[in-house]
């Protein structure tokens, strides 16, 4: 039997064999708000009954894919700078907007209650995303870059003394980097750097004995977008507390791409963007642990964050209303829910098993390309990269490259520091190329991008 | 206020400041100002020039937006040798082979000595790097080297080097990057590097001109000894490589303009100061709404003054800046907006 051309919810008990759903443009215009994202099941066979892989069925979900650049067809390898959305993602957009936009928490018609009902809900499903105790703990913001500031100028000009110290990594990306320089400016606290070890991962070692009385908080990446390394935050949670220091993880590499359980991290602050989860840009999130949000003097000032507000001072909300200024990015918080009910009906587990398999080929491939340095570790029993490679090919700018592959193959990755520049510099380079991949990569589009950076090497090797 | 500008041929001062947008963003209208001029957030140079001879159109308030074919620069207006490159990548049609060419004229380019590879002549960009640098020849015309380490930038710094080397400095100054879009490359490179092609344009225009403002320097009579700072690697004998100003000295770079000059002269004779700094920072100031329209806008309009003298002795603070505002009271009615003030008497030093 053919697959129904729209999924209900009421349906999704259906037996295994129902093929998935291949019309991701059918247009519901429901009020239903329990309303779940169109899915995929889990064990999909084609008419040829042959497995077909994650990315494949996944490509299905995302139009954008699916177009040509500069005479080629599209391979789109650049998702860690931002993920492509899914057709659900962008309805519930859409239909926030066409059928039940509305200014949030305070108004009483029904259109405003409706809104803040999907509001409040898609915090719940953030929280629930990454195991979080209480929805309350997530702070919804622009994006990563500003809730670590909101840490920064919130608990940083608060909690920090001169003499204290911040722990930092030399791979941090700059939106965790830069808050650290200049509240540690505005209040005495002194930045420390954890460099790298020989398998040019941050030295966890090094970290481990930084870590002294005088930290006060531990500000590292869970996956690093450069490296593809990841860090033990577990443990690394466990030597700061002892010391009563905070840890903040930047979670931007891996909450799109792995399950992130911030109760079993117990890590005290976490944030990732919206943008890179396949949600829309706009949106991002804090989570704090309740006790330290609500110790935190607010960040920014102005409506929703006040309790009541008089001529010569006024009393702030509770988190994490406290720390939400103004009328929120409402239909990108509804937007974002849709993204993680999307990643959860696929199954994170499922998502991340396919990426270090994908992962693994991408390192492998590109490995064998003659004269081509990747930065980083090597995948092995105990190392599992992430699925993204930066790269240099000796004598060949990566600008260069990346210009090529655009214009004769149609390949999209990134050129550049990718925000790194402390790590590029240490790594004494100016700038690498990286290829990033995400669920609905395939094969074959790791297959295309060597082909490709192997014409684009030998034009230029042509012309020496 | 452009208008009126170009129309008098006259730069009496010349700020280039950054602003965060790229060249081409939005069609830029005639009656912008010249100090206005955005110019992409990674060229951070400033600049500032002394009055320079009729004759120098400055290259800001020619160009103009290519969005329009209409508009775009005619072919004729350009040096030769750039006509001849222009027409060149045009007759290539395919992408592939306009990359080719471009390698090739990179390949073909002389090699930049590593001794020039200097921040003064790099060229601002986020992801290659580029190196220009500028000289005289024996007939005034301005030589160009460049290098890169991106083999693409390389080939378009030396369409560039090709193209406007050995041509005179008005020439080159009439150059607008509309001929960018005549190479056909827009299509062939991102946008991101096809700023920084413009950045490399401007970059080589920028010292063309100072290389003229330096020779006018050299030979006309100027006060320029009584010029409370020094300028940084000034070398009045042309030919020979001159250093654009860095942003962070360019306040003691900056050689007086007229009313910086007469500043210096009042409170000389009248406060017989032990130490006088005279300090023109109007550039800062370039955005105000106030100094747009000031009349006898030669753009000096803000001042920091340093003055040390025994004339201040027993005065109060208000009474000491009094002082100083009373005697360049002229000043003030003719366009001068702001001094910051810093009067102190020789004990207090």
């Amino acid at each position: 039997m053919e697959g129904v051309a729209m999924k209900l919810p009421s349906f999704k008990s259906l037996a295994p064999t129902a093929i998935s759903v291949a019309s991701t443009f059918s247009i519901r215009r429901s009020f239903s708000f329990a309303r779940r994202s169109s899915s995929l099941s889990a064990a999909t066979i084609t008419a040829d009954s042959e497995p077909v892989s994650l990315g494949h069925r996944a490509r299905k979900d995302f139009r954008i894919l699916h177009q040509e650049v500069n005479g080629s067809k599209l391979v789109y390898l650049d998702s860690a700078a931002t993920s492509q959305k899914p057709a659900a993602v962008l309805e519930a957009l859409q239909t926030y907007y066409e059928f039940y936009n509305s200014n949030v928490h305070r108004g009483i018609h029904y259109l405003s209650a409706k809104a803040t009902d999907e509001f409040e809900l898609a915090r719940k499903k953030v929280a629930r995303f990454i195991n979080a105790s209480d929805s309350r703990e997530i702070v919804f913001t622009r994006n990563a870059t500003e809730a670590i500031n909101l840490v920064a100028y919130s608990w940083g000009l608060s909690n920090l003394k001169p003499g204290d110290e911040v722990i930092l990594t030399v791979a941090e990306h700059h939106s965790c980097i830069v808050p650290w320089q200049i509240v540690s400016q505005k209040t005495g606290a002194v930045l420390k750097f954890v460099t790298l070890n020989e398998d040019e991962t941050p030295d966890i070692d090094m970290l481990r004995e930084m870590i002294s009385e005088k930290t006060k908080l531990v500000a590292v990446h869970h996956v690093s977008n450069v490296l593809a390394s990841s860090l033990p935050i577990e443990e690394i949670v466990v030597w700061a507390h002892e010391v009563g220091a905070k840890v903040l993880v930047d979670a931007c590499q891996s909450v799109p791409h792995m399950v992130v359980d911030v109760q079993k991290l117990n890590a005290d602050f976490l944030v990732a963007s919206s943008h890179k989860m396949c949600g829309p840009t706009g949106i991002g999130f804090l989570y704090g642990k309740s006790d330290l949000l609500l110790a935190m003097p607010p960040f920014l000032g102005g409506g929703e964050m006040i309790s009541d507000v008089f001529l010569d001072h006024s009393t702030y909300a509770e988190p994490p209303s406290r720390f939400e200024a103004g009328t929120p990015a409402i239909g990108e918080a509804i937007a974002l829910g849709a993204a993680c009910d999307y990643l959860s009906d696929i199954g994170m587990p499922k998502i991340h098993e396919y990426e270090v398999e994908l992962a693994k080929y991408l390192y492998e491939t590109l490995a064998s390309v003659p004269d081509v340095r990747i930065y980083g570790p090597r995948p092995s029993e105990s190392v599992q990269r992430a699925a993204l490679c930066s790269f240099n090919v000796e004598g060949l700018h990566p600008t260069d490259l990346a210009t090529f592959l655009d214009q004769q193959h149609g390949v999209a990755i990134r050129s550049g520091h990718h925000c790194a520049q402390p790590l590029h510099r240490y790594l004494g380079v100016n700038a690498s190329a990286r290829a990033s991949l995400y669920f609905y990569n395939t094969k074959e589009d790791v297959d295309s991008f060597i082909v490709a950076l192997a014409d684009t090497v030998s034009f230029f090797n042509s012309f020496k | 206020m452009a208008a009126s500008m170009s129309s008098s041929c006259c730069l009496s001062s010349l700020r280039l400041i950054p602003f965060n947008r790229t060249f081409f963003s939005s069609v830029n209208p005639p009656s912008k100002n010249l100090i206005l001029r955005p110019i992409p957030s990674f060229l951070r140079t400033i600049v500032t020039f002394q009055k320079i001879p009729t004759g120098i159109i400055s290259p800001l308030s020619a160009s103009s937006s290519p969005s329009s074919s209409l508009d775009l620069q005619p072919i004729e207006e350009l040096p030769p040798k750039l006509q001849e490159i222009v027409k060149l990548f045009q007759s290539v049609q395919e992408p592939k082979a306009k990359y080719e060419q471009l390698l090739f004229y990179g390949k073909n380019l002389k090699p930049l000595d590593s001794r020039f590879k200097t921040r003064e002549n790099k060229v601002e960009g986020c992801v290659s790097q580029v190196w220009v640098r500028a000289f005289f020849d024996e007939e005034r015309n301005v030589v160009y080297e460049a290098d890169s380490d991106s083999v693409l930038t390389k080939g378009l710094a030396a369409l560039l080097v090709n193209g406007l080397s050995g041509r005179p400095v008005t020439e080159i100054l009439r150059v607008t990057p509309d001929f960018a879009v005549l190479l056909g490359l827009q299509q062939s490179l991102t946008p991101s590097r096809n700023n920084g092609f413009l950045n490399m344009l401007k970059l080589m225009q920028k010292k063309a001109l100072s290389l003229e403002v330096k020779a006018e320097e050299g030979t006309s009579e100027s006060t320029m000894e009584e010029a409370s700072v020094v300028e940084v690697g000034l070398d009045s004998e042309p030919p020979s490589v001159v250093e654009v100003e860095e942003s962070e000295s360019v306040s003691k770079i900056v050689a007086l303009g007229s009313r910086g000059m007469r500043i210096r002269e009042k409170l000389e004779k009248e406060l017989n100061p032990v130490e006088l700094e005279v300090e023109d920072v109007s550039y800062q100031h370039a955005g105000h709404a106030a100094v747009r329209g000031s009349a006898g806008a030669d753009g000096e309009t803000h001042f920091n003054l340093r003055v040390v003298s025994d004339a201040f002795q027993g005065k109060s603070l208000v009474k000491r800046h009094r002082m100083v505002y009373d005697l360049l009271q002229e000043e003030l009615q003719s366009g001068l907006h702001a001094l910051s003030i810093v009067a102190k008497t020789p004990a207090e030093v």
